[in-house]
């Protein structure tokens, strides 16, 4: 499972989220905010090898406009940083 | 109901603890089956056996191992740290996520009752093989590791994930292990609630604009796991579960069944159901 929770903490360090120790006997983990250390979710150490990535970029929308993340804001500033325009264009799609 | 003792049974006490726990919400399977049968029928295309099998009774060595392989996946044990470390999990998402105490309170309920069934498949294993009772067996299947990061993706988890265990359970109505076909409608009953929970919660959620986006985004990471869980339609051993009589169905049959379900919901809700095999991993 080495790999994977490699893969899973590395997709997710992308968009400002740090996985916590291993909860649960080391089968899930807990997702906290890099910014304020919020838990903000949790994850499971058996997704299939490139599913962590995958589904973490198709969220860059979600995080952009705040539907998903830490009430911090830091995922969506992060996400601001990696792609300023499509930032701006989620925003303005989720808006209201 | 006493066991002989003049003490109430076990599982009567708790009954009458689930009895006081009733709200005019909980339990979510009250509504769904008063309308009737909630879930289609799963009909066996081939001849069921007549035989069955009851707890302390000698079971041939390729059915005590297909028995055993279907309840490791199951994983709903007392005595499986992975699974009460899954219960954990899912206390942590209600205390960070949820939105409201009501939300928070059925939850609360939904573990409870899955405690229950925990106590419920404990007997079955202490009745099979010992040495199982207390085996530690993580989720295998990578829809219940898939990242749960808002309320909408915990909805999500409860309608199709415990919905998939209500299908089985339905399924097990006439398997040839008699301890399993006398739970499988308590299981059926509860999991088809914990399911409907799930959809009362999205159904709050799509109810508001930005609501319906992020449900409408998250459907297209849960729907193929769910169709996954199922397992691939040309499996080895689906046939062996189906010629011992612990299964009725094939994964192609059931998971027909349960998509035609989901996706009626879905419609209901506003929601497109995704191409069937986007993203799939087991077809």
């Amino acid at each position: 499972m080495g790999e994977i929770v490699e893969e899973i903490r590395q997709a997710y360090a992308s968009v400002g989220i740090t996985l916590d120790a291993p909860a649960a006997y080391g089968t899930y983990y807990r997702l906290l905010c890099a910014g304020c250390g919020r838990m903000v979710g949790n994850v499971g150490d058996r997704l299939l090898p490139g599913m962590a990535a995958a589904l973490v970029a198709e969220q860059f929308d979600l995080y952009a406009s705040g539907l998903l993340g830490c009430p911090c804001g830091h995922q969506s500033e992060r996400v601001r940083q990696l792609d300023a325009p499509r930032w701006q264009a989620a925003r303005q799609r989720f808006a209201g | 109901m006493a066991d002989g003792s003049g003490l109430p049974s076990e599982m009567s006490v708790i009954e009458d603890a689930e009895r006081r726990g009733r709200t005019a919400r909980w339990p979510f399977w009250r509504p769904a089956y008063a309308q009737g049968d909630p879930l289609p029928a799963l009909t066996s295309q081939v001849s069921r056996p007549t035989y069955r099998f009851d707890e302390g009774e000698p079971l041939p060595h390729e059915y005590k191992e297909l028995l055993i392989k279907m309840l490791r996946h199951e994983g709903e044990r007392a005595g499986n740290k992975s699974f009460l470390g899954f219960m954990a999990t899912c206390l942590d998402i209600a205390e960070a996520l949820f939105p409201t105490a009501e939300a928070k309170l059925l939850k609360a309920e939904y573990l409870a009752e899955e405690l229950k069934h925990a106590i419920m498949f404990h007997r079955i294993a202490v009745g099979l093989q010992h040495d199982f009772a207390l085996r530690d067996v993580p989720y295998a299947h990578y829809a219940f590791h898939l990242p749960r990061e808002t309320w909408a993706d915990d909805a999500y988890f409860h309608f199709f994930v415990d919905l998939n265990g209500a299908f089985h359970a339905r399924d097990w109505r006439e398997s040839s292990y008699v301890p399993l076909a006398k739970m499988s409608a308590t299981i059926e009953r509860d999991e088809l609630g914990h399911s409907e929970m799930g959809y009362h919660f999205l159904g709050e959620i799509v109810s508001e604009g930005r609501g319906r986006e992020l449900a409408r985004r998250l459907l297209l990471k849960w729907y193929p796991a769910a169709l996954d869980m199922f397992g691939r339609s040309d499996s080895r051993n689906a046939p062996k579960f189906i010629q011992w009589g612990l299964k009725g169905v094939d994964n192609a049959e059931i998971r027909q069944a349960y998509k035609g379900y989901v996706d009626r919901k879905l419609v209901a809700l506003g929601l497109e159901p995704p191409d069937e095999r986007t993203n799939r991993r087991f077809l």
